[in-house]
């Protein structure tokens, strides 16, 4: 069997010259039984069985590191918490603030229509339909005593 | 960008982190406590996963930072050579049991060489050889140019295959 191929990309490999693909296929080939190697590239071999590292954390770690994260985040939730729990309090007197201040609002321009419309009401009601003051005594058919009731502050039909 | 979640692209780093920290500390506890620690930056810093281009990137750069200061701190560079914590392949395939043991011993010994390797080219080796990253992502972790990665990917084969057939010829 011819081996100039291997022996090639072993010669590029200590010239730090091969790529990712041919260091993997050097691998490949030294992961052979050394009975299968040839003579001259069989000490090669534990140079790339050394590189096969198979040292691992097992799932212990992963649980202590899930937990110490965990726990980080419900120490973030409780530092923030304080404002937080204020905040719907704060809402909840935002809330009634704009209502209160939007009923006293609403109030306070109902009084007002109400008093203009008393008084639009009284000015029509007592206002005087006749402008000459004869006409008036005709209109109440000379009925003195009723002018006197009327304009008696003043006794101006005297 | 699509939306990153620790539990899916996080946490199944570990064991790359776990394999990258122990080629740096050289101790399978200060591995694993260096890739919590990684873990939990990462998770600190979660305001700013959108703008983080490759989680990947981030974590392995945290992590070999976070290593190296180990490093510092303990200053066990050397005396942690010795140290026994790394499981041999598995050999089983191969049926003689003599066989297997030697085949073990020459493993563990190429492994003690690249411990021995600068941090830099260990890490280079480690993320090309071990994980199977492209020059140039390895250049994007190690803020360095692809031709650093390159150079110190070819020092370190240059050293392993030296040192290791050295040995093999004079049974050092």
């Amino acid at each position: 069997m011819d081996y100039k191929y291997i022996e090639q990309l072993l010669d590029r490999y200590f010239e730090a010259e091969t790529t990712l693909k041919e260091e993997q296929i050097l691998t490949a080939f030294f992961e052979q039984d050394e009975e299968e190697l040839p003579e001259s590239l069989r000490q090669y071999r534990p140079l790339f069985a050394a590189m096969q590292q198979d040292d691992a954390l097992g799932d212990n770690f992963d649980a202590r590191l899930l937990q110490l994260t965990e726990e980080h985040i419900q120490v973030k939730a409780h530092t923030i918490s304080m404002a937080e729990r204020l905040r719907p309090l704060m809402r909840a007197a935002a809330v009634v603030a704009i209502l209160l201040s939007l009923s006293t609002a609403l109030n306070q321009s109902f009084k007002e229509e109400r008093v203009w419309a008393d008084e639009s009401d009284y000015a029509l009601k007592y206002e005087s339909t006749v402008d000459e003051p004869a006409m008036a005594y005709d209109l109440l058919g000379g009925d003195t005593l009723k002018l006197d009731s009327l304009y008696k502050p003043t006794g101006y039909l005297e | 960008m699509k939306e990153i979640s620790f539990r899916t692209d996080v946490l199944p780093l570990k064991n790359e982190l776990f394999r990258l920290a122990l080629r740096i500390t050289l101790n399978r506890a200060d591995a694993e406590d260096v890739v919590q620690e990684t873990m939990l930056k990462v998770w600190n810093r979660r305001q700013q996963w959108e703008q983080i281009e490759s989680i990947e990137a981030f974590c392995i750069t945290i992590c070999r930072n976070l290593a190296l200061d180990r490093m510092k701190k303990a200053d066990n560079q050397n005396a942690s050579l010795d140290d026994e914590g790394y499981d041999a392949p598995d050999h089983s395939y191969s049926a003689n049991p003599e066989e297997q043991a030697m085949q073990r011993d020459k493993v563990e010994r190429v492994r003690m060489l690249i411990n021995q390797l600068p941090e830099k080219q260990r890490t280079c080796m480690q993320l090309r050889d071990v994980e199977g990253k492209p020059y140039k992502e390895i250049a994007s972790f190690l803020n360095m140019t692809e031709q650093q990665v390159k150079i110190n990917i070819f020092r370190a084969r240059q050293t392993i295959k030296e040192e290791y057939l050295k040995q093999e010829k004079y049974g050092l």
